[in-house]
């Protein structure tokens, strides 16, 4: 099986006067896996359900390789789907919520005995396969719930917070074995996540939502080093980016007292800068007070105050300092993130 | 229209069904009432307008039939609701397993048929030596042709009773402890609590029950045509709404006045829509449909 | 609960005392039935199995006993069944399909759960004649379902909407219709409901008296309400004939009453009115 192209063009959904997705365009690859990323109600569901055609978009198109599909029904669309809730149900066995999608399209007996035993014995479920849902563990449902969502060999495979439900350890677990099963079939994915650790693991790229828009759709490393706006780059990342919010003036970028030289001399007016707490050091010559030490066992996180705000640095555990005490405030060069007044990215 | 044929296909039997037997017959109650319709003639009535309403009004007995209505309604509705409320209060009072034992006996009259239930209460109520009712009080009666207010009043209750009990009791289930507790650190005696606590909260469930009971009631007529069918004599225990069947459809007097029994029928319908429409908004169903969350049928 | 105190528990007899006439007429009915002669709640007579011979000959004109017996069973079966059917069908359309006047059509459901439908009985005769339904079986069945309808909606609404919706919208996703979805998902689900709506229309199919009594006149679509009412009617009533009748037909409601009190509370409590 082939995945095939997703492509977003300007989709929007309104709920009354809610706008909960607004000129959504998003162009996602054959056999990707695209992580959506965001907090919470952004409109990722949303998004999902009517590419699954649950919802009717309020305006723009949704194309499966070039052929349109918004007017369709989801039964005509060729999409498997996990929940949250994984939403199995719950007056069938495991075995027959697997093979559900099957009998709907007629499938012999012997065809879906076949391949409802292939894939459980692929994800280990298959000896709980006479159970109800109710009688198995939370990852073994979940591992029901993406059987019943792969058994039908969907063209495109929905994922919304698969994994959110199950404690830490096997969601490690389950994690890889998505990934893993996913490049195995080259399936076109979407996977919804509120766990960036999640999605910077699991996906090719990530799109990251804000109240109802993109903000970016790129790899983890471009997410990471070339954030497109304030908001990712304080939304990617943990702990997350030191904004400063000030003017730039003369190749420097200044804000009260301080005054930082940037590389790019042509920037003028307000704007932010922001340097990541990994990327600080406290060798430099910026000085500033030690008002916070978190140890994390191999760093420590350490919150200056500068000026009016607080500035976090990962600093190594040996070069932990006192607190109260005054350090001096240092960054690596080639790794500020210059934003313009409107928190667009503008360099480097 | 594609996309509305699964509710349509969904509601079509319920709906069918709605009208041929609530909305056709309600306007068609109306109407008739209207008409001269009777046996003689039942194929071609003919239009008399208010005719039916000016003779009700004129009728010798009317006021006796209104007066007939208001006992039995109030006193019903008394024992209805006084009763629900008295066993709702003791059976959740007494252990879970006994009260549900005592709650599920008074359930009896209202699944038995009642039919059934009405021979019982004739048996009970025969002449000695044969009757139970005349065997405790020593006296030898008929008890039905006796006293038949009292019979109907208490035949009706019985089965009533279980309404509001469940309905309260349900209510009283829902009171939180806590409400119980504070009470007795206040130092309130159980009199105290029942009346100020307990009451007070039951105050919307007895509104409905009352309100409910007394619409149901006002049209209810088949134990009393079961166990007197309005007599004994003239008129005795005729209600309204046995009058209104027994004009349209028992045999009587061999010609049966249709037309007047669908005016009072109408009498009741009216009623009936307006009191049905006020619960509606007092109920303010509107928060009980939430959108669905499925955009596609 | 401890509403009352201890020594308010002495009530409890009193509330058990007041359920005794309920259990007295229940006696009543097994003691008239089975013995020759019954004075208050004491049997004086030898047990007599006599006034039972209604089970194999006609009494009177009276059509023989199967008939009334298997137009009971028939009438409530398919009472219930099309209630159960019809009601679930609208109640998951209001609860779970989007369309225009969806609010409204509850709202009407509403109101006619109110409604007292006996209001009614005169224009059902009159319109039962008009469809040439009168005095069939057919008529009735049709007519006692309709005024069960609304409550039943009204009830199986109430399942319908605890039902999840990420459910629905994966047997959507895994391809179903919704017509597929409501009897292989949502109706196997609220199987409680079902249940509960099918022993009410059932129990209350069973005992009812005033809609056959207008709309049926021919002995042979009579129903044993009818029957038992044509032994009560009678001038001088036979109480000893008459209670192995009432008897007979009550004993399915009362061993159904014996083996789920519990149940039939739920049911009952279960905002099914009366
Ligand atoms: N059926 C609905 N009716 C009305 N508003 C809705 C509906 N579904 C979603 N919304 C609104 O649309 C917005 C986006 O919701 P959505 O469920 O897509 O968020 P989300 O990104 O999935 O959030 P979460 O991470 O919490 O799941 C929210 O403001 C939400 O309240
Ligand atoms: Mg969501």
């Amino acid at each position: 099986m082939k995945g095939i192209s997703v492509r977003l063009e300007g989709l929007t959904k309104h709920f009354g006067k809610v706008v909960a997705l607004q000129a959504l365009d998003l162009d996602i690859r054959a056999g990707e896996m695209v992580a959506f990323l965001g907090p919470s109600g952004c409109g990722k569901t949303t998004t999902l359900l009517m590419i699954a055609g649950i919802y009717q978009s309020t305006a723009g198109q949704i194309y499966f390789n070039e052929r349109r599909v918004d007017h369709l029904h989801p039964r005509d669309r060729d999409v498997g789907m996990v929940f949250q809730s994984y939403a199995l149900y719950p007056h069938l066995i495991l075995f027959e919520n697997i093979a559900f999608p099957l009998r709907l399209k007629r499938t012999p007996q012997a065809e879906i005995e076949q391949k409802v035993r292939q894939a459980a014995d692929l994800l280990g479920i298959g000896h709980v396969l006479d159970r109800r849902p109710a009688q198995v563990s939370g990852g073994q449902q979940q591992r029901a719930a993406l059987a019943r969502a792969l058994i039908k060999e969907p063209q495109v495979l929905l994922l919304d917070e698969p994994l959110s439900n199950l404690d830490a350890q096997i969601r490690l677990q389950a994690r890889g074995e998505i990934r893993r099963l996913q490049q195995q079939i080259g399936v076109t994915s979407i996977l919804v996540t509120h766990d960036q650790a999640e999605a910077l693991a699991m996906a090719d790229r990530i799109a990251v939502f804000s109240m109802g828009k993109l903000q970016q759709l790129a790899t983890t490393d471009d997410l990471y080093l070339r954030p497109a706006n304030v908001f990712v780059a304080r939304f990617v990342g943990h702990p997350p980016m030191n904004l400063l919010e000030g003017g730039f003036e003369n190749g420097h970028f200044t804000m009260g007292t301080l005054s930082i030289p940037v590389p790019s001399g042509h920037l003028k007016g307000g704007g932010s800068l922001g340097i990541r707490p990994e990327d600080a050091t406290l060798d430099g010559e910026v000085p500033a007070r030690v008002v916070v030490i978190e140890p994390l066992g191999r760093e420590t996180l350490v919150t200056l105050r500068l000026g009016e705000m607080d500035f976090k640095v990962l600093a190594d555990q040996a070069a932990r300092p006192t607190l109260g005490t005054e350090v001096r405030l240092g960054y690596r060069r080639d790794r500020v993130h210059l934003f313009d007044q409107a928190g667009k990215r503008v360099a480097p | 229209m594609r996309r509305y044929s699964a509710p349509l296909v969904f509601l079509l039997p319920a709906t069918l069904l709605i009208v041929l037997f609530f909305v056709a017959p309600a306007v068609t109650t109306l109407y008739l009432s209207l008409t001269d319709i009777s046996t003689i003639t039942f194929r071609h009535p003919s239009w008399i307008g208010l005719g039916n309403y000016y003779s009700l009004l004129r009728d010798p007995f009317i006021g006796r039939i209104l007066l007939n209505t208001a006992h039995y309604v109030g006193f019903t509705l008394l024992f209805n609701v006084g009763m629900g409320l008295l066993l709702a209060l003791l059976t959740s009072s007494v252990r879970e397993r006994y009260g549900n034992q005592i709650r599920a006996v008074w359930l009896l009259p209202r699944i038995l048929p009642p039919v059934v239930y009405v021979l019982i209460w004739q048996g009970l109520s025969r002449e000695a030596p044969y009757g139970l009712i005349s065997d405790l009080l020593g006296t030898s009666r008929n008890w039905i042709t006796a006293q038949p207010w009292n019979v109907i009043v208490l035949a009706n209750g019985l089965v009533g009773a279980s309404f509001g009990m469940l309905l309260f009791t349900s209510a009283i289930r829902a009171i939180p402890q806590d409400l119980f507790f504070a009470a007795a650190v206040d130092g309130a005696t159980t009199g105290q609590t029942v009346r100020r606590v307990v009451l007070p909260l039951l105050r919307w469930p007895i509104l409905f029950v009352t309100a409910y009971q007394t619409l149901s009631l006002l049209t209810s007529f088949e134990y009393i045509l079961l166990l007197t069918n309005g007599g004994p004599g003239f008129y005795t225990t005729t209600v309204w709404s046995l009058h209104a069947y027994q004009s349209a459809l028992s045999n009587y007097f061999g010609n049966v006045q249709f037309g007047l029994g669908a005016a009072m029928a109408a009498v009741l319908v009216v009623i009936g829509i307006a009191v049905s429409l006020f619960y509606l908004r007092i109920f303010n169903f509107r928060a009980l449909v939430g959108e669905p969350k499925v955009e596609i049928n | 609960m401890p509403l009352l105190p201890p020594r308010w528990r002495l009530l409890f007899l009193v509330v058990a005392a007041l359920s005794l006439p309920v259990i007295a007429g229940i006696v009543w009915l097994f003691l008239t039935g089975s013995f020759d002669e019954v004075h208050g709640l004491v049997p004086t007579g030898p047990l007599a199995l006599k006034r039972w011979r209604f089970l194999w000959e006609s009494i009177g004109n009276r059509p023989p006993i199967h008939v009334p017996l298997l137009n009971s069973m028939v009438f409530s079966v398919v009472v219930s069944v099309v209630v159960v059917t019809v009601a679930s069908m609208a109640a998951y359309a209001i609860s779970r399909l989007s369309f225009p006047g969806r609010s409204m059509y509850l709202g009407l459901v509403l109101m006619l759960h109110a409604f007292p439908a006996v209001s009614l009985i005169i224009a059902i005769f009159y319109i039962l004649r008009l469809l040439g339904l009168f005095d069939t079986l057919t008529g009735v069945i049709l007519v006692k379902a309709s005024l069960d309808l609304p409550l039943g909606i009204w009830l199986m609404k109430g399942f319908f909407d605890s039902l999840s919706w990420e459910m629905e919208m994966a047997a959507l996703v895994d391809g179903m219709s919704r017509w597929t979805l409501f009897w292989k998902i949502a109706l196997p689900l609220v199987r409680p409901g079902v249940l509960a709506l099918g022993t009410f229309s059932l129990l209350s199919a069973w005992g009812e008296f005033i809609l056959p009594f207008t709309l049926i006149v021919s002995t042979r679509s009579w129903t044993m309400a009818l029957y038992l009412q044509s032994f009560i009617g009678e001038v001088f009533t036979d109480y000893r004939v008459a209670a192995a009748v009432g008897l007979f037909y009550a004993l399915p409601v009362i061993v159904l009453f014996l083996l789920g009190q519990r149940y039939l509370l739920n049911v009952y409590s279960g905002g099914v009115k009366g």
